[in-house]
This record gives C-alpha cells, sequence and structure tokens, in this order.
C-alpha cells in the first residue's frame, strides 16, 4: 500500500511541477507579435517574438550575413537598433568596439525580439535572397581547388555585378551536426544569369570546404545566399591590373570577362601566382583570352617551377614579376584577390611604382 | 570536478564540428580546465612560459609567410613553409580574435611540426596546446625539443 | 511547529552569516565553491544567483512540506520532494529573469542551472525542517546561508585572485592551494562561534 502512495505522489508532484514549468513557458516565453521597422519604415512586418533577431530576419527573408549561424563566434551579423533592447551581453561585448556601442550596433544573433523593434541595415541587403540552386557540374581544377557550377531552381536568376560573392549554407554532414554559412566569389558571367560557378580551394579541417570537396556530388541541391560585397569594377582607370593567387581567381575571372564581353575601351593585365605549375589553372582559358583579345594580358607566374614543369612563362614571387611589369602607372586601377600575405606585398610593390591606395582594390581571403 | 560555466560555454565551442571539423579536444576525455592545467605544469617544469614559446613559433611564421608559400630555410637548420588558406577562424575561447588560416611547417632535421595561427593565439593568450589526440594538438615539450635543436648545434 | 524554536529571526540571519556559515562551517557546496572561485566576479555572480534562488526555495519548500508533505505522511520522502521543487522553481526563476529583469538574467543566468545541483541549498531546506524553523525564521535562515555562502565564496576568490600571480610550488597549484585557503577562511570564522548558537 505505501508503495502505491508513494509512486502516486511522487508522480502528482511530479506532475503538478511540471504543468507549472511548462505553464510559465508558455506565458513567460510568449512575447506575442511584434512590428519590426526596418531603415525608418522602407519595410516594416509582423514577426512571432521570442527568437533571436538574426533567425527572426532570415524568415522574414532578409538574410544578414553570417558565417557561424547564430553562436556569438563570428562577430558578423552586427545590425544597428533604432529601440533600446537592454545592456550589451557578456557574448557580444568583445566583438563590438566602443563606438558601436554607443551607436546601438549588435549582434543580431545575441539579441532576442522581444517586444517591436527599429533596425538600421545597408540597403544592398534587401536585394540578398535566398536561393535553392541544383549542382550541375564538379571539375577538380588542381588538387585541391575544384569548380562548382550551379543551376538556379528557386529563384530561377539572379543579379549580380562581376567580383562579388556568394554564401554557401552547408548541410550537416558526418560529424558536422549544424549548418555554417561561407562566403565564396562568384566566377561566372552576371548575363548568364540562371547559373552560378565559384571556385573552392579545400582547407584542411575546413567546415564548408571538407563538405564542398568531399559530400557534395553532381545533382544534390544546395541553398545559396547572396549577392553580397564591394569587391565590383569601379569608375575610371584606363589600365586594370589584375592579381590573383589561389581560388582568388574566381572574382578576377567573372571581371575579366564581363569587361571583355562589354567592349570596354580599357587595358587589362591579368598576373596569376602559384609555386609549381600543378597549382595553375584556366592556363588554356586565359591563354585564348590573351590571343583572342589585343587589350588582355594573360601572366601566369611560378615562384618555384620543378624541372620537369619545364615551364617557359615568368619565374619568381607574384611581387617580382608585378615589378618587372608594372612601371608606368598613370590611369592606372589595380584589384587584387587571394591571401592576405600576397596581398599586402603586392600593394607595397604597386604603391612603390606610384599607384595611389585609393586605386587599389582588394578582396582578402 | 564541476567547472566554471564560462569556461564550460568554451569548451562547448571546441567540440567536433561547431567551429572546426576536428574539434580542439580530439580524443581527450578531461574537462578544458584539466587540459589547461595540465599543459601549464608541463610548460612550468620547461622552465619557461606560453608567451615565450608563442614568440619563438611566430618568428618561424612570419620567415615562411614572406616567401609566399615556397620553403624558406630559418637559422640554416629549419625548413618553413607556410600556406595561407581562405577564410578566418574564430578563437573558442570567445575573444573576438578571428584567426587566419595559415598553417606552418617546421622541419628540423629530426622532426616535422605543424600549426596554424589559432594555435599560435591560443597559446599566447590562453595557454592552450588543444586535447590529446585534436588535429592540432601541439606538445609544448614537442616545441621545446624542436627549438633545443638549434641550441645545441652551437 | 508554527511557532517554532524561540530564536530571533535576526539573530537566525547573522547567525547563518557567521557562525554557521552553510559552506565554512557544514562543508555544503564545496563543489562549486572550490571549482568557480577563480575570478571575483565571476565568484560574486554566482554568490548572487545562490542567495536569490535560497530564499525562493526555502519559502516554496517549507510551504511545500507543512501544506503537502505532512499531511500526507510523506516524510520519508522529502529529500526526493525538495530536489524536485527547487529544479522547478530554478526553471521559472530562470524564465521569468528572462523576461522581466533582462539584464539581472545576463549577469546571472549562466549560473542557474549550475545552482539546481548545489546541495547547499537542499542543506537549507533540510536544516529547516529538522531545527523545526517557522516561515519567517526560514526566510531569515535562508537568506542568511545565501549571505555567508556569497560573503565566503567572494573572499575566497579574492584571495585566489591575488594568488594567481605568484610563483606556488607546483604540487600546490589549483585545487590544493584552494582547499588549503578554506581551511584557514574556516578556521578565522571560528573566532565567530559562541556569539550565537543555532545548531
Amino acid at each position: 500500500m505505501s508503495i502505491v502512495l508513494t509512486v502516486f505522489s511522487v508522480s502528482l508532484i511530479s506532475t503538478i511541477l511540471a504543468t507549472l514549468v511548462v505553464l510559465a513557458d508558455k506565458v513567460l516565453n510568449n512575447y506575442g507579435e511584434c512590428e519590426i521597422d526596418i531603415n525608418d519604415g522602407d519595410k516594416t512586418f509582423m514577426v512571432t517574438g521570442g527568437s533571436n533577431l538574426l533567425s527572426t530576419l532570415a524568415s522574414s527573408r532578409i538574410y544578414i550575413p553570417s558565417a557561424c549561424g547564430g553562436k556569438a563566434t563570428c562577430g558578423l551579423c552586427k545590425v544597428r537598433l533604432g529601440s533600446e533592447v537592454g545592456a550589451v551581453l557578456p557574448t557580444e561585448e568583445p566583438y563590438l568596439t566602443k563606438e558601436e556601442i554607443d551607436a546601438n550596433v549588435r549582434l543580431s544573433c545575441q539579441v532576442k525580439v522581444k517586444s517591436s523593434l527599429k533596425l538600421y541595415i545597408p540597403e544592398e541587403l534587401f536585394n540578398v535572397r535566398e536561393y535553392k540552386a541544383k549542382i550541375v557540374r564538379i571539375t577538380r581544377m588542381t588538387r585541391d581547388i575544384k569548380e562548382f557550377q550551379f543551376a538556379l531552381v528557386n529563384p530561377a536568376s539572379v543579379a549580380f555585378k562581376a567580383g562579388q560573392y556568394i554564401q554557401v549554407v552547408t548541410k550537416p554532414y558526418a560529424n558536422i551536426k549544424e549548418s555554417v554559412m561561407r562566403a565564396y566569389s562568384i566566377s561566372s558571367l552576371p548575363t548568364n544569369n540562371q547559373e552560378l560557378e565559384i571556385i573552392v580551394r579545400l582547407v584542411p579541417g575546413g567546415v564548408c570546404t571538407t563538405f564542398m570537396h568531399e559530400y557534395l556530388q553532381e545533382g544534390d541541391e544546395l541553398s545559396l545566399r547572396g549577392p553580397f560585397g564591394e569587391f565590383y569594377l569601379h569608375e575610371g582607370g584606363d589600365t586594370l591590373v589584375f592579381i590573383a593567387g589561389g581560388s582568388g581567381l574566381a572574382p578576377i575571372k567573372s571581371m575579366v570577362f564581363d569587361i571583355l564581353r562589354q567592349k570596354l575601351d580599357k587595358k587589362l593585365i591579368f598576373f596569376f601566382g602559384a609555386v609549381t605549375k600543378q597549382d595553375l589553372y584556366y592556363v588554356d582559358l586565359f591563354t585564348k583570352l590573351d590571343a583572342e583579345h589585343d587589350n588582355f594580358q594573360y601572366v601566369p607566374a611560378l615562384s618555384q617551377p620543378d624541372i620537369s614543369d619545364e615551364w617557359e612563362g615568368e619565374i619568381g614571387l607574384i611581387t617580382e614579376v608585378v615589378g618587372r611589369y608594372i612601371t608606368d602607372t598613370a590611369d592606372m586601377q589595380a584589384y587584387l584577390c587571394g591571401s592576405p600575405g600576397m596581398i599586402d606585398a603586392c600593394i607595397r610593390v604597386l604603391e612603390k611604382a606610384g599607384l595611389s591606395q585609393a586605386d587599389i582594390y582588394y578582396d582578402e581571403f | 570536478m564541476r567547472q566554471d560555466p564560462r569556461l564550460q560555454m568554451i569548451e562547448n565551442n571546441m567540440h567536433q564540428g561547431v567551429l572546426a571539423t576536428y574539434g580542439f579536444l580530439g580524443s581527450d576525455t578531461r574537462s578544458l580546465a584539466d587540459v589547461l592545467q595540465a599543459d601549464q605544469i608541463a610548460v612550468h617544469d620547461l622552465g619557461t612560459d606560453h608567451r615565450a614559446l608563442a614568440t619563438k613559433m611566430r618568428s618561424f611564421t612570419a620567415a615562411g609567410l614572406k616567401a609566399l608559400g615556397v620553403p624558406v630555410t630559418v637559422n640554416r637548420l629549419y625548413q618553413v613553409t607556410v600556406e595561407e588558406f581562405k577564410g578566418s577562424i574564430p578563437c573558442p575561447f570567445g575573444d573576438n580574435y578571428q584567426a587566419r588560416k595559415v598553417l606552418t611547417q617546421v622541419s628540423s632535421p629530426t622532426k616535422t611540426l605543424y600549426w596554424s595561427d589559432l594555435n599560435l593565439h591560443m597559446i599566447e593568450e590562453h595557454g592552450f596546446y588543444e586535447g590529446i589526440g585534436a588535429r592540432y594538438r601541439i606538445d609544448p615539450r614537442a616545441i621545446a625539443e624542436l627549438l633545443e635543436e638549434e641550441a645545441d648545434r652551437r | 511547529m508554527d511557532g517554532g524554536p524561540a530564536i530571533s529571526p535576526i539573530i537566525l540571519l547573522f547567525a547563518a552569516i557567521f557562525t554557521s556559515n552553510m559552506v565554512l562551517a557544514n562543508f555544503l557546496g564545496m563543489c562549486s565553491f572550490i571549482s568557480v572561485s577563480s575570478e571575483y566576479k565571476t565568484a560574486s555572480g554566482l554568490g548572487k544567483a545562490v542567495s536569490l534562488v535560497m530564499i525562493v526555495t526555502t519559502v516554496i519548500n517549507w510551504l511545500v512540506y507543512r501544506f503537502i508533505v505532512v499531511p500526507l505522511g510523506l516524510d520519508y520522502l522529502r529529500y526526493i520532494i525538495f530536489i524536485v521543487v527547487i529544479a522547478a522553481t530554478v526553471q521559472i526563476i530562470e524564465m521569468a529573469m528572462d523576461r522581466y529583469l533582462p539584464d539581472l538574467y545576463m549577469k546571472l543566468g549562466i549560473f542557474l542551472p549550475l545552482i539546481t545541483v548545489n546541495c547547499s541549498i537542499l542543506g537549507i531546506s533540510l536544516f529547516m525542517i529538522i531545527r523545526d524553523y517557522s516561515l519567517v525564521q526560514s526566510l531569515f535562515f535562508g537568506l542568511g546561508s545565501g549571505l555567508g555562502w556569497w560573503l565566503a565564496i567572494s573572499a575566497l576568490a579574492a584571495i585566489r585572485e591575488k594568488i594567481a600571480k605568484n610563483k606556488l610550488p607546483l604540487g600546490l597549484e589549483g585545487p590544493a592551494i584552494t582547499f588549503i585557503i578554506t581551511g584557514i577562511i574556516a578556521l578565522a570564522f571560528i573566532g565567530f562561534s559562541g556569539i550565537f548558537i543555532i545548531q
């Protein structure tokens, strides 16, 4: 009898407490409908409160760039708020400067939507969409670089400027339980607006590149977000110098093809730096382009070619080769994409040759 | 022993697949507090400190970085190759340090060590050498041995 | 039972802080006391959170004991019942704080789940039953014990912060020196004994 009573009373008390917790959750975590007002009325909509701002905005199709997906580790998803949401959380603090805190800039993944909010974001973000895309072709370019071609499924076309990037949203795989987002420059032409092409170099231990290189198959569907970025052709410049290394070739390819297609009256010279011949790719493509266009010159350079490479092109660090070619910098613009080490070194060389910092545009990995 | 909840949050970031595919703790079953403590003692025993080790390692990386991927010889003994990859990886200690994906390989006549820029930062600022079995675990004793080879030569 | 023993609640409050300090005299709640005391700021945050939870759970457990456990004759189940009541209370406090006191939630929030399993919280509820305290006495006892725990962990953390800058013999680093410090603080607190006697 006492066993029955014990079991019964313990169950009863647990049930009552569980009910209380559930009720409290219903009452306390219910923030109802909240109004989100972006850029002083440019866009307003109602959302259900209770989740973080980043995912709330994403569910309303406003995509703030983010890489970690809401763990407060990338510090990318900053937005400026126009309403008070309480003090800065310890998790956001390291990512915000004093000026940003004073201007009420917060990490949108750490702000919980509890009431109606006003916020300010760059207008370009309104054009950012999430695309469902299908992989039509994966091509191996070098031992660790692959080219991925996507056909857009929904929406079926995209508007972007040559040089901009998109974010790939990974799916959970192997021991990776959450999806992440990583940025890759678009290497295809803006006129070919139903397809996107990106170039991805495998990073040892990289969450997204491992997924792309080892788990993705032709025919798979994937989500892409974009376009983002300010690395595109700017006004002016009769001579354009492009310098790339590794997968930094992607935006340059898009820009070069776009300029040549428009038949702009500009002189282009494209330097591509690698260590040995096996790190070079698209050689035939650019050599052919060089032959077809009088105003385009292609300069691949190897810093340490193997004897078996039988290399007859330029030899030396990319900085040395650029230094040999660039002597007159009048009316010149330079576009650089590659590793920070390469970019820093090339900027020094270009500045030494007389190019002003304002005419050097670069996209660091 | 239960650890500081802040340290626990950091440990959660370190698991496989959260910030990096391999994770920072490998097959180590110890808590983060214990991992830090053990390496602290090892470094103490070597008669040096985290910052001094990191500074020496950083000088190899800096020398290799200038060569843009081409192997260079440092101090006539070490072969150093530095490779830069796209992207950055946040420090799991949540201090807004975004490490560039720079891998340094240093070979002496007897051994080869690898480290990333994140390793350098974590050793310098947090005294963290990663858990045993982690892909980028770098044992402070191994670093000291590598550095000693040069002293032995002199 | 309603009257409780003849001790003024105010005396109980001070006794719980000094003479029968939860951690230094009764050695309850040692786990988080040792492991979360390396930094003063964190330790003080945990101390405040423990105080808050102690006050609330003592009162709730007193009511539960008086009006549910005793009438149903479930005295032998009190450990289990107190534990689940504490767990549920902490959950609800966490949610309420998140909603109405976001600033406080930010500071104490991460400690709340840790507190559910802090044995000093359960200890308070059991002492109050064993010693037959009235509701008012229990309230002050809970408040005093919480403040006492806060005082103890803050003192320990402050000392550990000072020590962290100095070189220690290797075998004494970490928990070892912490236990020694705890012992010395406890010895110091013995100086208070005899002022109030409650146990």
